[in-house]
This record gives structure tokens, sequence and C-alpha cells, in this order.
């Protein structure tokens, strides 16, 4: 499915990264403020969909060439992981830990599970694109 | 608005009830996704009115306002929407398979496709006792 | 003294099934080293409960090993009860498992494949046979049972490609296994209501067990699996059925060990319930039956192994009966059981050596029925001659002739049911059975000598004997040398007693007659002193040689009850086919409706329990904000055109129309994330919906289903559902600030954690996130799992075009051809 149109093509590319960069703030800033990795996820998914659409097939896959079965497996590895490292240090699975960081007088709050949050980003975007690219390839270029 | 988001939900959950019990699959399957919908309102009023006695709204669920949202809903409804979206997308996938493998999404005509069966194998049963003696044993 | 320690025990039963896996380890062509390996399980076995009952001694009934923990909270522990009664059980199984390996091993002769399929499976076998017996926990004796049934299956369904051998295997299953079943019924029901879950402490409290309605169900639910798995009336048919497999199994399943363990576990339970009142006639009832029955239908059988079988029915009858008698209560307080574990022992001494010659008979000639003998002995044929006197050895025995353990046996047997009948006259019918079962016996038995010698009297038919003679080979003496040494103790027995009273003096619980105490009597004894039994022995032995010699009785019959199991079988299947009919009608909208109306009545009977459900809460207020009520009426304008839209692409846009409204809603009630996923999602979804309409087949035009039932349903569910969430969205507004919600809980330890939660908190501010990342992790993790589980589904329904395209050549043509 692909809509050929100069406006749109011009207006995805200057689009796409800030939709990239706004999911990465959601997911990052989502423990204090709206935002987590299921809606950075999906922000992703609907960037990189208008990107298919106005630019077609072949060029979404030169921009996004892994197939997105391993980003499912990618982002639950990560989120598992996160998940049973407490374990090994004798907590109860999921404890979450956090540390704070200084970076030239800005204070970092860094939590375990923004981490996982970032697991979920992975697994969304890898599900949503994957659903859609592939009932997509069914119709046709 | 407890008040309003009831009359939704009936609303909703009517029509999807509705199309849920048509013959199409594809209204089926919108039937479905509207249900899904009105579940989340449903599990939205669960947080009370927004609207403060006094006039005026509540505060969003971020630490450091006062009379914030019951969260819990929230949560639960992010969740939903978003198993409602791998649903979504494994039932419109079984869609086009139903209708490649059958040639249509009529439900009262797939109900007819493969009628259950009893299994012939499974009828028979063991002869008498008697059967020991016809066979010949191998010891 | 101080409790036992299990791991003996453990490590005995645990032996055979070690060393029949391990024999999957010898190549193929090693024989030899896999029939020792074999045997070398259950010969452990005995060294092992040996070493136990040398270090601990036969401990009393009441007195289990410690425990070894398992699963505590199922009260399912690993501890053992090295009982006279578990001792002797595990130590016939052992001993008889020994021999049934180097028997088998002459048996299948040098047929490789069959002997490394054979012992994992025997090994298996007696493991859980050993388990049965020895286990101390009401749970663990269930489990073994189980494991013996399954276990057992694999043996008598050796003939894998013989479709009635697996149909026999299958009957026995099921038979047993529905016997397993209330088993574990009754002891679920007996551990829950006296909360005691061994047998050793049910032993020690069985004086409080009272006789409660519970107690009298459980424990007939456990007589139900003594008596399926010991082959009583009206369930005895699988025993014959069974026989079908090789003759190592049937010697070894039937003569001394899964048909006896229903007989054992009568035994476990005489101490417990032997007080209750039923305990009496409903054991002595189904086994007197159950032993004249077996032997009525033993007389009428042509086929050694099925002659056989029916004894051994008879015979569990008998044991049965026996331990009913242990229910006597007469002015004494006397029990009428003696010497429980000889009359056992005898058994398995004469019926084991009686099958393993039935089968290396077979192995000879090449068949069992009894006419084809006819004139073995004459005959000439190479080995043969040592069978038949193994054969007529074991037969005497069975017979009960003076000289051997089974006549004492029997006399004993007589003796507590005179004993009995003195108290409770009615069971003198029960003596009258007895000595008509032993009469049959004895008919058989002189039958079967006649046969063989080939006299006037012998068995014979029309269809000429067959002189099927196979091989010599090495292992041809191991065919009978077991069955010999067996039937050798049983002579020792009978003829020295102080041998065989030295070793199961210290076995045996039940010497209630003042005569037996110091063992089983001489030769001569019982004739010195000639009382009641003697007669009845005479009585039976002279109406046995009768009914031997006359031509009556004589056919060749199939037992009315071997019909049960297929009929049943075939009227479940009936039923179940017409039950599935009704229910699982295929079409979905009669599994909707169901599903709809059960959901309405639910409501109906809470609302009809509460009727202040029906009342219009207070203080509702519709028109709390404007813009609340615009996009409300939105939501529902969207939906309601829904079903009236016919244009598809225009369906899709209404349906997100509706959706945007949500978002809306989501924002007035300050759900910011809820917000913005819906926005995402409802983009991504409409993009899906109209990806997918493209691929999908028109609507078709054919008249709709009348619509007016259904929108009556719909509404109803409509109304009852809104009704529902605007009761509960109201009660929640009406919430003070002090009512204690999960919501404020996560609110409080959001960012910092209290001493509820040992100081840790969640470290953000957006509670919303918070919850799913932290609080809820786990619920996220599995619903990211089932996200790509869907996707999963999605790319295998799909399969990709690359290798559609191998497949059918062009990618194109499907949505073309869906499009037709």
């Amino acid at each position: 499915m692909r809509i050929d149109s100069l406006i749109l093509r011009t207006a995805v590319r200057l689009v796409l990264p800030l939709t990239v960069l706004l999911a990465i703030y959601a997911a990052l800033n989502g423990h204090n403020a709206p935002g987590g990795g299921f809606i950075a996820g999906l922000v992703t998914t609907v960037g990189l969909c208008t990107y298919r659409m106005a630019f077609g097939e072949r060029a979404f896959h030169r921009l996004f060439p892994v197939h997105p079965r391993w980003l499912v497996v990618a982002g639950l590895g990560l989120t598992l992981v996160v998940a049973i490292i407490p374990l090994l240090a004798g907590e109860p699975l999921l404890r979450s830990a956090s540390t704070v960081l200084r970076l030239g007088g800005q204070e970092l709050h860094l939590v375990s599970a923004t981490v996982f949050d970032l697991g979920v980003l992975v697994v969304v975007v890898g599900v949503a694109v994957g659903m859609i690219t592939r009932l997509g390839e069914e119709l046709g270029p | 608005m407890t008040t309003v988001l009831a009359i939704c939900v009936t609303v909703m959950v009517t029509v999807s009830v509705y199309l849920m019990l048509s013959r199409e699959l594809k209204s089926i399957a919108m039937g479905v996704f509207l249900l899904g919908h009105g579940a989340n309102l449903a599990i939205l009023a669960m947080s009370g009115s927004p609207v403060l006695p006094w006039g005026g709204l509540r505060q969003p669920p971020i630490l450091g306002g006062e009379h914030l949202v019951d969260a819990l809903p929230q949560a639960l409804i992010l969740t939903a929407i978003v198993i409602n979206f791998a649903v979504m997308g494994f039932f419109l996938t079984l869609l086009i398979v139903t209708a490649r493998k059958t040639g249509t999404l009529n439900v009262d005509e797939l109900a007819g496709e493969e009628p259950p069966r009893s299994s012939p194998e499974l009828a028979s049963e063991p002869a008498p006792v008697a059967g020991l003696e016809t066979r010949s044993v191998a010891d | 003294m101080a409790p036992a320690d299990p791991s003996l025990v453990l490590a005995a039963v645990g032996a055979p099934v070690v060393a029949g896996l391990a024999t999957l380890l010898i190549p193929r062509a090693q024989n030899l080293a896999r029939v020792l390996l074999a045997a070398c399980g259950p010969a452990a076995s005995l060294l092992l409960l040996g070493v136990h009952l040398t270090r601990y001694g036969v401990a009393p009934n009441h007195a289990g090993t410690t425990s070894i923990n398992w699963v505590p909270s199922l009260h399912l522990d690993l501890s053992f009860l090295v009982d006279g009664l578990g001792a002797f059980f595990a130590l016939l199984v052992a001993g008889v498992g020994v021999l049934i390996v180097f028997y088998s091993r002459g048996y299948f002769g040098n047929d490789a494949s069959s002997l490394a399929r054979f012992f994992p499976a025997l090994g298996f076998f007696t493991s859980s046979m050993l388990g049965v017996f020895l286990a101390d926990h009401l749970l663990l004796t269930a489990l073994f049972w189980e494991l013996t049934s399954i276990s057992s299956f694999f043996l008598i369904g050796w003939e894998r490609d013989d479709e009635t051998a697996v149909k026999r295997a299958m009957q026995a299953f099921f038979t047993t296994g529905f016997g397993g079943l209330a088993l574990l019924g009754g002891v679920l029901l007996l551990g829950d209501t006296t909360g005691v879950w061994r047998w050793s402490d049910l032993v020690a409290t069985a004086s409080e067990i009272g006789s409660s309605g519970t107690v009298v169900a459980a424990f007939v639910l456990i007589f139900v699996g003594a008596a399926s798995k010991s082959a009583q009336w009206p369930l005895h048919y699988w025993l014959p059925g069974a026989m079908l497999a090789p003759t190592p199994v049937s010697a070894f399943l039937h003569s001394a060990t899964m048909v006896k363990a229903g007989v054992f576990l009568l035994g476990r339970l005489l101490p417990v319930f032997g007080l209750l009142t039923i305990w009496l006639p409903l054991v002595v009832a189904f086994g007197a039956v159950t032993m004249l029955l077996g032997a009525g239908l033993a007389l009428r059988q042509h086929n050694l192994k099925l002659i056989f079988a029916y004894l051994t029915v008879s015979q569990l009858g008998l044991f049965v009966c026996m331990y009913g008698f242990g229910g006597v209560t007469d002015g004494h307080g006397g029990s009428a059981i003696d010497w429980d574990l000889s009359q056992i022992a005898s058994h398995g001494l004469y019926k084991a050596p009686l099958f393993l010659i039935a089968g290396a008979l077979a192995h000879r000639l090449g068949t069992r029925r009894l006419p084809e003998l006819f004139g073995l002995w004459h005959r000439g044929v190479s080995g043969s001659r040592v069978l038949v006197v193994v054969l007529l050895a074991a037969s005497y025995a069975l017979a009960g002739g003076p000289g051997t353990v089974s006549f004492v046996a029997k006399e004993l047997f007589l003796g507590a049911a005179h004993h009995a009948a003195a108290s409770h006259p009615a069971l003198l019918v029960v003596v009258a059975m007895a000595v008509l079962a032993a009469a049959c016996n004895v008919a058989i038995v002189v039958r079967l000598v006649a046969t063989v010698f080939g006299w006037r009297l012998g068995v014979r038919d029309d269809l000429p004997g067959r002189d099927v003679v196979h091989g010599k080979d090495r292992w041809g003496p191991v065919l009978w040398v077991p069955a010999a040494g067996l039937v050798l103790v049983q002579y020792i027995g009978g003829l020295l007693p102080p041998v065989w009273n030295s070793v199961f003096r210290r076995l045996e619980v039940n010497v209630n007659d003042e005569a037996f105490t110091d063992g089983l009597p001489w030769l001569w004894e019982p004739f010195l002193h000639p009382g009641a039994p003697l007669a009845m022995s005479l009585a039976a032995i002279g109406l046995g040689v009768v009914l031997g010699c006359s031509q009556r009785m004589r056919g060749d019959i199939v037992d009315v009850h071997d019909r049960i199991y297929p009929v049943t079988y075939r009227l479940i299947l009936q039923y179940g086919h017409r039950a599935f009919h009704g229910i699982q009608t295929g079409h979905l909208r009669h599994y909707l409706v169901f599903v709809f109306t059960l959901l309405l009545l639910g409501i109906s009977w809470a609302a009809w329990v509460d009727p202040a459900m029906l009342r219009l809460p207070d203080g509702v207020a519709p028109f709390e904000s404007l813009t609340g009520l615009l996009l409300g009426a939105v939501v529902c304008a969207a939906a309601i055109a829904l079903p009236l839209v016919t244009e598809r692409v225009v369906r899709v846009l209404v349906l997100g129309a509706s959706g945007f409204a949500v978002v809306g809603l989501y924002l007035l009630y300050q759900a910011i994330d809820l917000a913005l996923t819906q926005l995402m999602f409802e983009i991504i979804s409409v993009l899906l919906f109209l990806l997918v309409l493209r691929l999908l087949p028109r609507l078709d035009r054919r008249p709709l289903i009348s619509p007016r039932p259904r929108l009556a349903l719909a509404a109803l569910v409509g109304i009852t559902i809104g009704w529902m969430t605007l009761l509960a969205g109201h009660a929640a507004d009406q919430r003070t600030n002090e009512a204690v919600t999960l919501g404020a809980f996560f609110e409080e330890h959001s960012l910092h954690g209290t001493e509820v939660t040992d100081g840790r908190g969640g470290e953000g501010r957006n509670i919303v996130n918070v919850i799913l990342v932290d609080f809820r992790g786990f619920d996220t993790l599995g619903e990211i799992t089932v996200l790509a589980t869907a996707a999963l589904g999605v790319w295998s329904m799909l399969p990709g075009r690359r290798r559609h395209r191998n497949d059918e050549g062009q990618p194109g043509t499907i949505a073309a051809e869906v499009e037709r």
C-alpha cells in the first residue's frame, strides 16, 4: 500500500526523526511524566507506517532491514533479563533498583524499570510493525 | 460523568453484541473491537467522576498534584488497549486465512464446513475373551 | 526404637526401574549382559530390603519410617512402612521379579529387540509394585497404584501391533484405572476427615476413627479400588482379558503381584476399618461370589492360560473373603484370620509355576489348548516330560493335596470360615461356596492329569493335535527351572514346616488361633486332630474327583461379564457423541447466545438476592460536564451508525470516529497516557482494518437474519452492563477520602516506600507507569508475551511472500482470487 505524494514524502522525511525522538523521550521519561514503553512503541510504529506508506516497501526495508521478529526476541529477552537479575541477588523477581547519576551538576535518576520499559517498547514495535508489514505484503505492491 | 459513561457503555455494548450476532465475520470483528472500547470505558467509570464536588477537575495521576485521579483503572485499561491491539491483529489475520481456505466469511456456512463426526476407530470395541482362542498366539 | 530411615527402602523401590532403564544402554547383541543387568534391579531390591530388615527388624504396623519431604502442602511425603505385610509382599515381588527376568530370556529367545523393550517396562512395573506395598503415605500409595496401572498397560499390550491385545490392555487399564480413581477419592476423603495421612498413624489411632458416614464412604471407595485391582466380581473380566500378554507378564502380574495389590490393600485396611459393621458383609459378599464364579468359569475353559486366569480370580475372591472374616466380632473379640500371608504366599508358589509352564508348553508345542495337549506324556516331544512333571507338581498344590503349603492354607481358610460361621450363621453359605470352589479346583486337576496322560476321561476334541516343536536353545532350561524352584518351596513348606515357620512367623501379624501360634503344623497333625476343616477338605476332594470324572461342565464357554466393558464403552461413546452434537452445534451465534444468556441469568440472580441493585442511586448528575456530554454523544452516535452503514470503508471510518471520541473521554478523565495510547492504537487499527478489508471478500447481500431478536438480546445485555457500570461508577463517586483503595496504595508508594513495602518505592512519579513496570511488572511481562504470541500467530498463519512465491508461483494471485 503506497500513497504517491510528494507532499507526504517531504512531510514524512521531516516528521519521522521527530517521532522517533518523541518516542525515546516518552520511553525514558515515562516513569515520571506521561509516557512509557507502550506509548513510545506505538508512536514509533505510527511513524514507521507513515514512512512505509510514503516511500513504499523497498525503501522501508532499507530503513528497517531486520525481520521484526528479532525485535520481539530482543525485547522479550531484555525484559526477562531485567526480571531475573534480582533473583540472582536473592531478591524477588522484577524487584527494581535505582541509582542517581550526577552529570555536570544535573541529577539523573536511573531506575532499572526504565530498562524494562525499553524492552516493552522494542516488543511493541516488533509486534505492531511485524503485523502491519506482513498484512501489507499480502496486498502486494 | 459516570452517567454519561454508563450511557456510552450501554450503547456500545448493545451495538457490539448486535454486530457479534450477525452472520458476517467482518461485522463480528468490528463488534469485538467495539466491545473492547466499551469494556475500557466501563473500567474507566470505576475511577469515579473526574469532576470535583466543588467544580473543577481532578489532576492526572502524576505525583505533585492535589486530588489525583485513581491510577489503577488507567493502568488496567492501558494493558487492555495493547492486548486489544494484539487480539485484533490476530483476528484480522484469521479472517484472511479463513476467507482463503473456505471462500466465505459467513459463519453459518462455516459451521457447515466440518461437522464433528464420530470416528469409526473409536466406535469399535474389543471382542470378547473368546477371541483369545481364535488368535494364533505368538508364544 | 527410633523410627527407621527411609533411604534404603527408597533405593529398594527405585532399583528395578533404574536397572530396567539402564539396560537400554547395553548394545543390542549383548543379551546376556542385558539379562544380568535387568535381574540386578529386583535382586538389589531384595538385598536392600534384607539390609533394612536386619537393621531395623520387621516394624509393627503402626511404626513407619521417618519421611523425606516431597510435597508437604499436599500431605505427600516419602515415607515407608516395612511391616510384616508390606515386607512380605515386597519380598515376594522382588523375588519373583528376579525369576521372571531369567524366564523371559528363555521365553523371548534370541529376540533382542523384544528383550530390549521388555526390561524397562518390567522394571517400571516392579518398582511401582514395590512402591504400593511399602508406601506409608496414603497419597503415595495412590500414586504408585496408578503407576502400576500405567506400567501394566505397557506389559499387557505388549503385542503392540495386535489390535486385540491393545484393546485388552486398554480394558485392563480403564478398569483398574477406574478403581484407582475410587481409591484416590477414598484416600482423600479419609485423610481430609481424619487429618491423618499415613497408614501407620491410622493404625495407631484406629479406635478414634469412628464410623461416621464419611468414614464409611471413604472405606467403600477404597474397597472399590482394591476390588477392581484384585479382579473381584463384577470387574473381574479384565484379568482373563489380560491373558493376551506374553507369559512372563501373565505369570508376574497375575500370580504374584498386580492382582495381589487389592488383597494387600485389604490387609492394610483391616486394622483400620475392621471394626466397621459394613466390613464383614461387604468384603465377604464380593469375595465369596468371586470365589465361586471364578472356579466355575475355570472349570469350563479349554485354554490353559484362561483356566489359570479364572482360577486366579477365584483365589483372589478367597483372599478377599479371608480378610472379610477379619471383621468377625464374636464374644471373645477374636478375629478369624490366621496366617494370611502364608496363604497368599502358597498361592503365588503354585500359580506362578502354572503360568510359567503354560507359557513353556506353548513355546515348545505351539498351543495352550487343553485338548491339543491330550496324551502329551506319551508323545515323546523332547523336553516336554520335564514340563509335565513340574506342571503336575504345581497342580497337586493347586488341588491342595497334603504335603504342600496350600493344603495347610486351605485348612486355615476353611477353619476361619467355620470359626466365623459359629458367630454369624449366615456365613455357612460362604462355607458351602468355599467347599464347592475347592471341589472345582480338584476337578480341574483331575482333568488336567487325565488329559496329559491321555486317559479316557481327559479333555479332547475332534481337532488333531499339533506338534510344533521349536528349536532348542541354550536357554531352554530357563523355561522350567524358575517354576520348579517355586514349586519346590511349596513342598518344602508343606513337608518341613519349621523351615517355613522360621521365615513367616516373623512376618505374620494375624495369628489368632492358639493351635497355630507356633507355626504351621506337620503334615500328619491335621489328621491326628480331625475337625470340621478336615472334613470339609475331604468333602471337597471327593466332590472334585467326581466332578472331574463326569462329562458335565466341560464346554468351552465365554463369560457373560466379558460384555460389561465393551457395552459400557459403546454406551459412553454413543451418549458422548449425542451430547457433543447437542452442545457443539458449530454455530458461533448459538455459543454467543448461550454465553450472554448465562451472563444475564447470573446478574438477574444477583439482583434477586440483593434488590438494592435495582434502585437508581442518589445524586446522579448527568450534566456535570458539557464536554463530557458532547463527547459521549459522539461516541454513541458513531456506535449507532456502525451497523447502519454498509459501505465498508465508511464503516471503518465510523469505527475510528468512535475510537477518537473515546480518546476525548480519556482526556477528560485526566488519563493522558491512555489518551496517547488509544490515539496511536486507533491510527494503527484503522490502517490495519483498511488493509485487511481489501483482502476480504465483499459483504454478501443475501437477506440478513431477522434483526429483532438480535436487537432485543443485544439491548438487554447492553442495558445490564451499562447499569452495572452506573452502579459501580456511582459507588466510586460516593467514596470518601478515608476509604482504603488500591489506587491510594499505589499513589502512596509510587515514589517512596513505607514499611509496608520494606521501604521500597517505585521511584517514579507517573503512577500509571509505575504500576505497569514495577508493582505489576509481572503482568506486563505476561502481556508482552501475549503480544509476541499473537505476532507469532500472524506470522505462522501468513508465512510470508518469499515462501508463497515458491509455493504458488505468483504472489499477487491470492488477493485477486479472494476479490473474485
